[in-house]
């Protein structure tokens, strides 16, 4: 379960303070697929980003699954994320220079597992999104849609409680995205808890739950609603 | 260890790799020869030549004024009572030369009388009296001193040379490599026809010119005194008593004739640092050449890393939002370089030995310690790291949050 109470991020330098959010709380269940939306600079992104432990937060209380994560030192934030976390991110992120098989495989370095269960896992993981016989394939040789599904058997490698998705179709076609939001529907079926950050609607509506992000508060419900308000005021 | 990945990743960006990995070679070649050039005249430098050097100073007597023979032998003697009898001194003596003077006399030993033949052995020659033994603070290890009337002054009507000498350990096993008992009774003979008794053997005298190979270990001490103008005296002091002598005994030889200058009052010590000036030279050329080339490595690597750093900036921030710790990506860019030191180190101590048997062939010098060419890799290895340590603490501190910025 993951729980955000009264999160407060502040971006300050020496003449500008930015409050990305203000007192957002949050309580994600287990198994849940959650959709967050929002226009752009709302908040969304620094919200991914204090949920998987990229950034801290500046004042608020953050639980991962009843851990305070508030307190963690780098070490211990590092390992958080590559035991509870997986992520999958817009423009993929993979390794170019590291191999389809490779890519996987870095999280699981990090986790320390031994080269048999990495081996098992990759395999697994790359037959799982239909990617089994591209394991020498370099990301420049496959297409987007490819590249999002070795990122998300990366991400599933680790088996990780949590899957953070922001905006995983952006830069897919409609089709491929199709393929990758019922590949996510599917992880979710399987007991993996999906936050995914979006601004499209529709692919909002996949989610099981939706909130809305703006000017850094949450509103709940769904989407198209508070686009309108948004758009009306 | 990530030591698979990261060699592959190194594979689809080799260029810049490669460079260091020769750039490293190549001072690794350098720097292993040059290293056994130092070591080799650092060698000669500290090379002892046998005589007291800490307590000895030695200076010269020039008359500018005409005398006599007779005059000039009594000048000689009475420099040398005055010398002496001051207290503090433990002898001195008159000689033509002294060793890491750079100038002096050598001759040809043969065993058999008549011209030189290719057998002959070349050996310095120090023209001395019963004091020189003393004087010089030279080991007897066979045989003894000259008897007091063994020693005569030369005779501008009789050019034979005296009958008797002392001769180094080393100049002795030239002679006679077969000998296995003792060299003194034994008979040389020099100036082609002079024979010469071998009264008393020293371990270790060294020739006057330390440059010059294979034979400085080479002397010979002849009962002889010369009466010239030019008059060269060596000093034995006591302990701790040299540099309050040498100013002392100048100025009493000074005051004690007007007709002549007393000039070159020079400590051992002085004499040494004359005598190896150029060898020292090289070595801090050598070194200097050597520091700056490993130093122009290690910037090399400090600036392949900080480009790769920079390079792969959203990539390091991606290796952290998948979980690599802090010291993980360090780790990362230390196996890198080490895996790129390898390959030029390796590629390296190759080329340093081939070029080490080229300089041997080429130039007579001594072939490398084996311990060099791994000290060496070592030390550069050791560099590298170093080297690469800031540029990776700067990678550990990008932040993850960069993989989820768009670009």
């Amino acid at each position: 379960m993951l729980v955000m109470k009264d999160v407060y991020k502040i971006y300050r330098t020496d003449t500008v303070e930015t409050h990305a959010l203000r007192g957002l709380s949050l309580t994600v269940e287990e198994g849940e697929f959650l959709s967050v939306t929002g226009p752009s600079g709302s908040g969304k992104t620094t919200f991914l980003n204090i949920a998987g432990l990229l950034e801290e937060l500046t004042s608020g209380t953050y639980e991962l699954d009843g851990r305070d994560i508030s307190s963690l030192n780098d070490r211990e934030r590092s390992r958080v994320r590559n035991e509870k976390i997986g992520f999958i991110f817009q423009s993929f992120n993979l390794i170019p220079e590291l191999n389809v098989f490779d890519n996987v495989d870095v999280p699981l370095r990090y986790r320390g597992f031994d080269r048999a269960e990495r081996h098992r896992r990759i395999t697994e993981c790359l037959e799982r999104v239909g990617l089994a016989s591209r394991t020498k394939h370099f990301p420049a040789q496959l297409s987007g849609g490819q590249q999002q599904r070795v990122a998300i058997a990366r991400a599933l490698a680790g088996e990780p409680r949590f899957l953070l998705a922001d905006e995983p179709t952006g830069n897919l076609d409609t089709n491929m995205a199709d393929s990758v939001l019922d590949l996510l529907a599917e992880i979710n079926a399987s007991g993996t808890t999906i936050i995914m950050v979006t601004h499209e609607l529709t692919l909002a509506d996949r989610a099981r739950r939706n909130i809305f992000v703006r000017d850094g508060e949450l509103h709940d419900g769904p989407p198209e609603l508070h686009f309108a308000t948004a758009a009306s005021a | 260890m990530d030591i698979g990945p990261i060699w592959r990743a190194m594979l689809r960006n080799k260029a810049g790799f490669i460079l260091i990995a020769l750039q490293i070679a190549v001072t690794l070649t350098i720097l292993v020869n040059a290293f056994g050039i130092i070591q080799e005249s650092t060698d000669k430098i500290s090379t002892e030549s046998g005589i007291d050097e800490a307590n000895t100073f030695t200076l010269a007597s020039v008359l500018f004024t005409d005398y006599e023979r007779e005059q000039r032998k009594v000048l000689i003697d009475e420099d040398l009572d005055l010398i002496r009898n001051t207290p503090g001194v433990v002898n001195a003596v008159a000689s033509n030369s002294f060793p890491l003077r750079q100038g002096g006399w050598s001759m040809s030993l043969a065993l058999e009388p008549g011209n030189q033949t290719a057998e002959s052995v070349n050996t310095a020659i120090y023209f001395v009296d019963e004091h020189g033994m003393e004087t010089f603070d030279l080991g007897l290890v066979d045989g003894r001193n000259f008897l007091p009337e063994q020693v005569t002054w030369d005779d501008p009507d009789d050019n034979t040379w005296p009958a008797y000498a002392i001769i180094t350990e080393e100049l002795a096993k030239e002679i006679w490599p077969d000998e296995t008992v003792s060299y003194v009774g034994k008979t040389v003979f020099i100036s082609d026809d002079d024979p010469v008794n071998i009264v008393g053997v020293v371990d270790k005298m060294q020739a006057p010119w330390p440059n010059w190979d294979n034979v400085v270990e080479r002397s010979m001490l002849v009962p002889q005194r010369r009466p010239s103008e030019f008059v060269r005296y060596i000093v034995r002091a006591e302990p701790g008593m040299r540099d309050q002598l040498m100013p002392e005994i100048e100025a009493a030889l000074a005051a004690s004739n007007k007709d002549r200058i007393i000039r070159d009052v020079r400590t051992m010590d002085h004499t040494r640092k004359l005598a190896y000036v150029g060898d020292a030279a090289m070595i801090k050329i050598l070194g200097f050449v050597v520091l700056l080339l490993t130093l122009i490595t290690a910037l090399g690597i400090v600036g392949l890393t900080s480009f790769n750093v920079s390079r792969r900036t959203r990539q390091i921030g991606i290796r952290r939002a998948l979980g690599a710790t802090q010291p993980a990506i360090i780790r990362y860019f230390l196996i890198e370089n080490s895996i790129v030191s390898a390959v030029g180190l390796v590629v390296g101590a190759a080329l340093a030995i081939g070029l080490n048997i080229a300089m041997v062939e080429a130039f007579a010098l001594e072939p490398l310690a084996w311990y060099v060419i791994p000290i060496g890799m070592l030390v550069l290895f050791i560099v590298g790291q170093f080297a690469v340590t800031g540029p990776a603490r700067r990678a550990s501190n990008i932040s993850p949050a960069i993989a989820t910025r768009s670009g």
